[in-house]
């Protein structure tokens, strides 16, 4: 089954992490529609500058455009699209999840305590309608656009407003929109960090109708039974397609046109509790029988500094081998030692933990736990659970040694099935273990940790080995939600619909 | 009313099968029972505490009392009958692509079903024919099935560890709890309430125990 998107039809950040492409800077505006005409109006004009997923040529080839300086993506809240008026029918084909949206989604999500939306950024508060995002080569792109962009705002007169209450890096609580840029080492490069110090932004799933596929399958895409990789079913990612359960996603608006190459987005702003984080990171490796960098990659699945995954690297010595193949890999073969692993040599977690984030959020084949042809292919549990992501970081560190600044991860996954793949991971997978048999433990990084009654995880040691496993106990609460919401990112034609007000599912 | 309880869920399905038809699926279960093969896919699946498969011949449904008037059946019945942690979702899906062929063939004789994928099809089959549960006692609401496993591996080892190594001098009493935790390692995880199952779901716990919202 091979197919072709139509690239000119889907909007570009659905298809492409446009970190990739040097687009070092981001900025998210979120915005309330109080008119529906004007708001048409508005999202027409806005429309004109979206950035499709059509490939850019190398400049100067004149074979396709070139990169621009800045791309803009908008995606709608549920309310957004009733604000915009589209027919009763075509709501009703919405998925429940994006109906309620994602603070009331809260008990699900495990946003509790800190995270609860009564501490979310102020702007939450408002009526969030539309989400437009801006990414740019430089920030003075991003600023151009996003002074074109409050021009229409301008123009709609009175119909569309753009909602304040973001929280910034002075302190203030009530900035216009939010900013995120990659993180730069202390030469001023870019570096595909995060403000723990991970390397991130390694793997994404792959699926069908993306190009060069074969070259990056591996490691990415679903695992077969003879331990090829197969790309994943567009229809996980892209509305309209067919999906791995080899039907058509069961919530979808209609009429179809409206649904198709469409898909959902969700937005997190994660902030990231850097003091605390460092702290543990500290006591914790006192009693730890390996170094200090280990013990950071156990909990993330990956070594903080060149991303090396774990199953790998499981130790100092084997990280020190790891890093000699890989001085010596040439391109190709450094991006396959990064992302073509799977957990088969590692059923009982000795040396990529169970609990690692990067296992627990895509577990590969290793719910077969090792019970050869348990299942259809090894990852029947898995390949319905993949979520696109394409978030950036937001702030900076001032103090290391605390959590009270503005730093964290605007985080955004896109999938075709909100409750089925980001929610379930996150519940399942992240605030829960019994699918790891691990009864209730949370995942170290990102679990909701309870200050009142502190989790653990264990870390396995090799089995027969007579080796006690090693116990990571009290973990604080690492990363807290500050914010977010289910959005529809549209098809380009769908945008045309409804920003003409001809969404007519008859 | 509710097919959840704590951690678990229950699910009844009956679905009609051709009377004349029941012995093939009989010989299929009886096959599956003496070749545990063919149901690993199931056993690995830990969500599931277990899954039971009866044929209740259509002149073969129980009464309350003999005055109660047999009934006339067309068909024979296939009931199934399963407890599981998780979500009616989260089991079904799992169900489907874990073991798609294993399903296909103990319902392959049941009347109009659709096979397992695609899902939607087989969502309605089961949605349609299952009987919701109309009183749900769970006596460890907290546990699901592996802690149930887990709980009882511990509870074994740390006996015989106490038998074996309680009077061992420090050295070796170290080494064999070591070698315990090694031994249990996979077996200690918390055990703390449910993710909740769905909304509606904790709504109508939250306002049964009146917890306020
Ligand atoms: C502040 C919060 C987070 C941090 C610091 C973080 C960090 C990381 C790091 C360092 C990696 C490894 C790099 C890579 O493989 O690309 C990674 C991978 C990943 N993360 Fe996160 N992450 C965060 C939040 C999340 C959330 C909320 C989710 C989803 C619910 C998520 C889903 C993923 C996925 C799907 C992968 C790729 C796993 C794979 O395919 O093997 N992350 N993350």
């Amino acid at each position: 089954m091979t197919q072709q998107l139509d690239l000119s039809d889907i909007q570009g950040n659905v298809i492409k992490a446009y970190g990739r492409y040097n687009f070092q800077k981001a900025r998210y505006l979120f915005l309330r529609i109080d008119d529906g005409e004007k708001g048409r109006k508005f999202i027409g004009a806005i429309t004109t500058k979206v950035t499709s997923a059509l490939p850019w040529g190398k400049p100067g080839d004149g074979s396709a455009p070139p990169i621009p300086q800045a791309t803009t993506n908008v995606a709608f809240t549920f309310n957004g699209l009733q604000a915009l008026e589209i027919p009763t029918a075509s709501q009703r084909g919405f998925p429940e999840d994006f109906i309620m949206g994602m603070a009331k989604r809260k008990d699900i999500l495990g946003d509790d305590g800190p995270s609860d939306p009564a501490n979310w950024d102020k702007v939450w508060k408002e009526k969030v309608h539309v989400w437009i995002s801006i990414n740019g080569q430089s920030i003075d792109a991003v600023k151009k656009r996003y002074d074109w962009i409050q021009e229409q705002i301008e123009a709609s007169n009175g119909g569309v407003v753009l909602l304040t209450g973001h929280r910034g890096e002075k302190g203030e609580d009530s900035l216009p929109y939010q900013d995120a840029s990659v993180l730069y080492d202390a030469t001023g490069m870019p570096v595909p960090k995060e403000h723990f110090g991970y390397t991130d932004g390694i793997g994404d799933p792959v699926f069908e109708g993306q190009t060069n596929v074969a070259a990056r399958v591996l490691g990415r895409g679903k695992l077969m039974r003879d331990g090829t990789w197969l790309p994943l079913a567009t229809g996980e990612f892209l509305l309209g397609h067919v999906d791995e359960a080899m039907e058509y996603p069961k919530t979808a608006p209609s009429p179809w046109l409206l649904a198709h190459n469409g898909t959902f987005m969700v937005y997190r702003k994660l902030h990231e509790n850097v003091g605390t984080f460092n702290r543990f990171l500290d006591e914790q490796s006192q009693i730890f029988d390996g170094s200090k960098e280990m013990l950071a990659a156990k909990f993330a699945g990956r070594w903080r500094d060149n991303g090396a995954p774990v199953v790998h690297a499981p130790d100092d010595v084997g990280k020190a081998e790891w890093d000699r193949r890989y001085a010596a890999a040439d391109d190709a073969g450094k991006k396959k030692m990064l992302t073509d692993f799977t957990y088969n040599e590692d059923i009982h977690g000795a040396k990529c933990p169970f609990s690692a984030h990067l296992r627990r959020i895509n577990p590969r084949g290793s719910l077969e736990f090792g019970v050869s042809n348990a299942y259809d292919t090894p990852g029947a549990l898995v390949n319905r659970r993949r979520i696109l992501r394409r978030g950036l970081p937001y702030g900076e560190v001032k103090d290391p040694a605390r959590d009270d600044g503005n730093h964290g991860i605007i985080f955004m996954a896109l999938n075709a099935d909100i409750q089925r793949q980001f929610e379930f991971v996150q519940q399942q997978w992240i605030n829960y273990a019994n699918d790891f048999k691990e009864g209730n433990d949370k995942e170290v990084l990102l679990g909701n940790h309870d200050a009142n009654n502190p989790g653990k995880v264990v870390l396995a040691a090799e089995p027969g080995s007579g080796k006690p496993p090693h116990f990571v106990s009290n973990i604080p609460r690492l990363v807290e939600t500050r914010g977010g919401d289910y959005f529809f990112i549209p098809s380009i034609t769908a945008l045309k619909l409804i920003a003409g007000g001809i969404v007519d599912p008859t | 009313m509710s097919n959840i309880a704590g951690k678990a869920y229950a699910m009844n399905v009956i679905t009609p099968i051709r009377w004349y038809m029941t012995w093939i699926n009989k010989l299929i279960f009886k096959t599956a029972l003496s070749n545990p093969s063919t149901l690993k896919g199931l056993v690995t699946l830990s969500l599931i505490h277990y899954a039971r498969w009866v044929i209740i011949p259509r002149d073969g449904f129980p009464r309350l009392d003999p005055s109660q008037p047999k009934e006339e059946l067309n068909y024979s019945y296939m009931l199934f009958f399963s407890n599981f942690n998780g979500s009616w979702d989260q089991y079904v899906d799992s169900f489907t692509f874990a073991i798609p062929s294993g399903l296909d063939l103990f319902w392959k004789w049941n009347v109009r079903y659709p096979k397992s994928v695609p899902l939607t099809p087989f969502h309605n089959y089961i949605r349609h024919n299952q009987i919701d549960t109309a009183h749900y006692y769970n006596a460890y609401p907290m546990a699901s099935s592996n802690d149930v496993k887990s709980a009882q591996k511990i509870k074994k080892a740390l006996i015989n560890f106490n038998t074996a190594s309680a009077d061992k001098p420090p050295e070796e009493f170290l080494n064999d709890y070591n070698k315990l935790l090694n031994d249990m390692q996979h077996h200690f995880g918390d055990m703390k309430p449910t993710p909740i199952v769905s909304l509606s779901a904790d709504a109508v716990r939250k306002r049964y125990l009146q917890i306020p919202e």
